[in-house]
This record gives structure tokens, sequence and C-alpha cells, in this order.
């Protein structure tokens, strides 16, 4: 890598720590949610830097611009009283166990990825839209309808679940 | 380091980032973002494989974009799921969620 990339690399790590940081600890679900975006913003720059713009854009629509919507409207329409369920004191043990939930499997599959590191590009080359379309409409448009099938079902699932009336149990 | 090892340790970071959350997070809200944390996480060490190995770019980046779009559903999905837990128990809290416990 050169410098200048090593230094944008940095910065957006730091980023992505920041952020990620934020969701996971702060009190407050709409700060949490704020770390998200910040986040989400940092991984999109990793992918500029990767070299893949298309995805860096598809990221920040459909992320900043979808996800983090509906997650706010979860937030609004469960009505959580600034902090709410995240404002009781947690047990150590909480923080023990939510440790060793992040540490244990990150640790096994770092080491299985980072013994084994095929060689590296330092240069990636950009793939064309075209290329990107007609990989989209050729070998993998199975995959791609299939997707929009998943989203179709998922958003009229949604819609139903959200308007049930209550039975009676 | 190579790049692609400084990408994947990102990577794992999101990952690690997100189990914590979600075992640490004591609503649903809060929950679904680390999800998409972790998703995220998923994204970028799919992405970085493709564009700095021999790999195919192309499969690498569609494959995310897949990713994304399980994403969305899911986030979708969740938020209808949290709006009737919400209405029904009063509370997004999954220890008051527990009718199945023994």
């Amino acid at each position: 890598m050169q410098t200048s990339a090593l230094v944008l690399f940095v910065i957006h790590a730091l980023i992505i720590g920041v952020g990620g940081i934020m969701a996971v600890a702060s009190r407050s679900l709409v700060r949490a949610l704020v770390g998200l975006i910040m986040t989400l913003f940092g991984v999109s720059g990793m992918y500029l830097l990767l070299n893949a713009p298309f995805i860096a854009l598809m990221q920040l629509l459909i992320y900043v611009g979808a996800v983090v919507i509906l997650i706010f409207f979860a937030i609004m329409l469960t009505k959580a009283p600034a902090g709410g369920e995240e404002e009781r004191p947690n047990q150590v043990r909480t923080y023990l166990l939510a440790l060793m939930a992040g540490v244990l499997p990150t640790f096994v599959i770092g080491w299985v990825v980072l013994t084994d590191q095929p060689a590296s590009i330092n240069a990636p080359l950009e793939t064309g839209l075209k290329a990107l379309g007609q990989g989209l409409m050729e070998p993998y448009f199975l995959a791609f309808e299939l997707i929009s099938v998943v989203l179709l079902v998922a958003m009229s699932a949604a819609v139903i679940l959200a308007f049930k009336r209550r039975q009676s149990r | 380091m190579s790049a692609l090892a400084l990408f994947q340790v990102v990577s794992l970071f999101l990952m690690a980032v997100g189990f914590y959350g979600i075992a640490f997070r004591r609503s649903f809200v809060g929950m679904l973002i680390c999800v998409e944390l972790l998703l995220n996480g998923a994204g970028l060490g799919i992405v970085a494989a493709g564009q700095l190995t021999e790999a195919n770019p192309v499969l690498a980046q569609l494959s995310t974009l897949l990713v994304m779009g399980l994403a969305a559903a899911e986030a979708c999905l969740v938020l209808a799921i949290i709006i009737v837990v919400a209405k029904r128990w009063k509370s997004v809290d999954p220890s008051v969620v527990s009718e199945l416990k023994g």
C-alpha cells in the first residue's frame, strides 16, 4: 500500500472504530444509531479505497438511506423513553459474557484467516458497471431474482404482521 | 501485514463489536443495530477478498449487494416483529419476552 492510501485507511478505520464503539456502548438508542451511521460511512469509504465505487454508493443508498430510517422508526414506534431498557445498571457478569461472545468467535475466525493469507494485490482494479450488470443478468440471474422475491416477501410479511389485530389467546 | 489482512482486521473488529452488542444490549432495537454492524463487517470482508486477491471481483461485489438486500429485508421484518412485541408485551426488553422459557 502507498503511504497516502495507508493514511486514508487509518482515518476510515478510526471512523469505523469510534462509530462501532458508540453503537454498542452508548446508553441512548438514538446515539447508538448515530454511531451506526458513522460506521456505515466509514465502511463506504473503505469500499472506495478498495476501488469499488458502485458498492460504496449502494452502501450509502441502502444502509444510510433505508435501513437506518427503518431503525429510527423502530425506536420511535416502541416509544423507548430516553434510554429506557438500556438505562438499568449492568451486572459484571453481563459484561463478561458479552465480552466472551464477542472475543471468542472473532479469535477463532481471525486466527484462521490471518495465519493462512493468500497473496494480496496492492492496487485493486476497478470493475466496470457494465461487467457488474452483465454478471447480474447472465451468470447470477437466479440469485438476483431470488433476492427480489425475498425482499418482496419480507416487505409484505412485515405489513401483514404489523397490521394484524391481536388475537385472543 | 498485507493490504488484505488490514481490511480483514477491520471486518473482524466489526464482527466482534456486533457479537458483543447482541449479547450486551437489552432492547430489541439495540440488538438490531448490532446485527447491522455484523452484516456490514461481512460485506467489507467479502469485497476485500474479491478486490485484493485473484478471485472474481464481479462475484464479490454482487454477493455484497446480496448481503445488503438481505440486511434490508431483515431490518424490515424485525421492525414488524418489534412492533408486534411492543404491542403485546408493552416492552421491548428480551428478558420480558420469555414465555417459552420452561
